[in-house]
């Protein structure tokens, strides 16, 4: 499903743009991921137009970024989490720009709904992830949310194992060592990441507060993508009493974006409705130009 | 642009997050740190004063970072950049970290890893690493 809305537009040297078209809120056990393929935004007077609605503080720090692709991969990256939250208004028209945001006492970034001009609070939780080449957004409501995201070619300059020995849990490295094609154990690797990078920025609470050794991320059988978590205790010297707490408290996603990149989505299953599963909806923007339904999955 | 001299100072915009001044001495083959606790500045404006690392660590961090980063070997980096800056993800990070594992032979705490941002935070932590290594 396509919605475009200002291919017109783009031919007039100075743009004025269309209305954000609005969204229904995610349900308790959706995710929305939000992706722009720099690529596909050309644009100058559009990029120029994304600009206004920056503060002058994100302003700042898309001009640090050294080299024009880096500058308007952070412009992009802004816009795409000012104007998809927006659109989350539905009860009437609201500036992406009058957005403001603050951090958790941990530097997780989140809306500040007070300080917010004409917007409706909302239990609407978001996270941001990008690439060279590919921004993502993803966004729930009550549950906190996690994405990241890795091109899959990502060549990692480490022999793989030794750094997964370095970072990665005793069951991670074992399982990666079970793969035999260098390829394979390259991209199993780096899908790992991305699943341990989702949770750490999904519990909100820094790197320190889940290193990476201390939890396994396993994929599930008989489910394509789907991972479960398991702790594991810190205590035990002896591998035989190695205490595990897996449970299903958090929900991870796998899949693949744009044929290019590995996308890892994890939320706190608040298990309201238990057993019901969760579903990951995938749509690619441009914001004002257009968006494109690409995919809705479900996982457990 | 940061100047890295022998005189070893670099001062930063006043900021208010830290008070802290640290003198490094600088000697030909070693050096000495000394800190000398909070300083409460009676003016209001107030004062970072950091030492930058011995230059050569610092260029040997921008080697290994312009390597990792895939950056061209004519980019300008300073003790300031910051590795976002220059298009590191938290990947990027922890692969530069190990390289300065190996280049310096030290072992860094994986919060300390995931918590440098830029090229000076690095090199400063490689120093304090080195000089508490115990003698082999």
């Amino acid at each position: 499903m396509r919605t475009s809305v200002m291919s017109q537009m783009q031919r007039s040297f100075s743009i004025d743009l269309p209305s954000l078209i609005p969204l229904q809120l995610p349900s308790r056990r959706e995710t929305h991921l939000w992706y722009i393929l720099p690529d596909e935004v050309k644009s100058t007077s559009l990029l120029k137009r994304y600009s206004q609605f920056l503060s002058p503080i994100e302003k700042d720090r898309v001009d640090q970024m050294r080299g024009d692709e880096l500058k308007k991969n952070a412009l992009l990256a802004r816009t795409l989490v000012r104007t998809t939250i927006a659109r989350y208004q539905t009860n009437k028209a609201v500036d992406p720009g009058s957005l403001m945001f603050k951090k958790n006492m941990y530097g997780k970034p989140e809306v500040d709904w007070q300080n917010c001009k004409n917007y409706n609070v909302q239990p609407l939780h978001f996270n941001i992830s990008h690439t060279d080449s590919l921004i993502a957004c993803g966004v729930t409501v009550h549950a906190p949310v996690g994405i990241d995201v890795e091109d899959k070619e990502r060549k990692i300059k480490h022999d793989v194992l030794a750094f997964a020995k370095r970072f990665y849990t005793t069951d991670e490295v074992n399982f990666l060592a079970t793969i035999l094609d260098p390829e394979a154990q390259r991209k199993e690797f780096i899908k790992l990441w991305t699943l341990k990078e989702a949770y750490v920025k999904a519990l909100g609470k820094g790197f320190s507060a889940a290193p990476f050794n201390t939890f396994t991320i396993q994929s599930k059988p008989g489910t394509e993508g789907g991972y479960s978590l398991c702790k594991t205790s810190e205590v035990t010297a002896n591998p035989l009493e190695k205490t595990e707490e897996c449970n299903g408290r958090w929900k991870f996603d796998l899949l693949e974006l744009a044929g290019s990149h590995y996308a890892a989505v994890c939320t706190e299953d608040d298990q309201a409705d238990e057993g019901a599963p969760m579903r990951v909806i995938v749509r690619k923007t441009i914001p004002f130009v257009e968006d494109q339904l690409i995919s809705e999955r479900i996982f457990l | 642009m940061a100047s890295l001299s022998a005189t070893s100072l670099s001062f930063k915009a006043p900021s208010i997050q830290s008070t802290r001044i640290y003198q490094v001495l600088r000697k030909p083959s070693s050096f000495q740190s000394i800190s000398f606790g909070r300083f409460q500045s009676s003016k209001s404006l107030r004062l970072q004063i950091s030492c930058a690392a011995k230059p050569e660590t610092v260029q040997k961090v921008s080697d290994i970072v312009k390597e990792q980063l895939a950056l061209s070997a004519d980019t300008a980096l300073t003790a300031e950049s910051k590795f976002s800056a220059l298009g590191a993800d938290s990947l990027d990070t922890v692969e530069i970290v190990m390289a300065l594992e190996e280049k310096f032979n030290i072992s860094v705490e994986e919060a300390d890893a995931q918590n440098i941002t830029t090229i000076q935070e690095a090199a400063d932590l490689i120093e304090d690493l080195v000089q508490k290594k115990p003698a082999a």
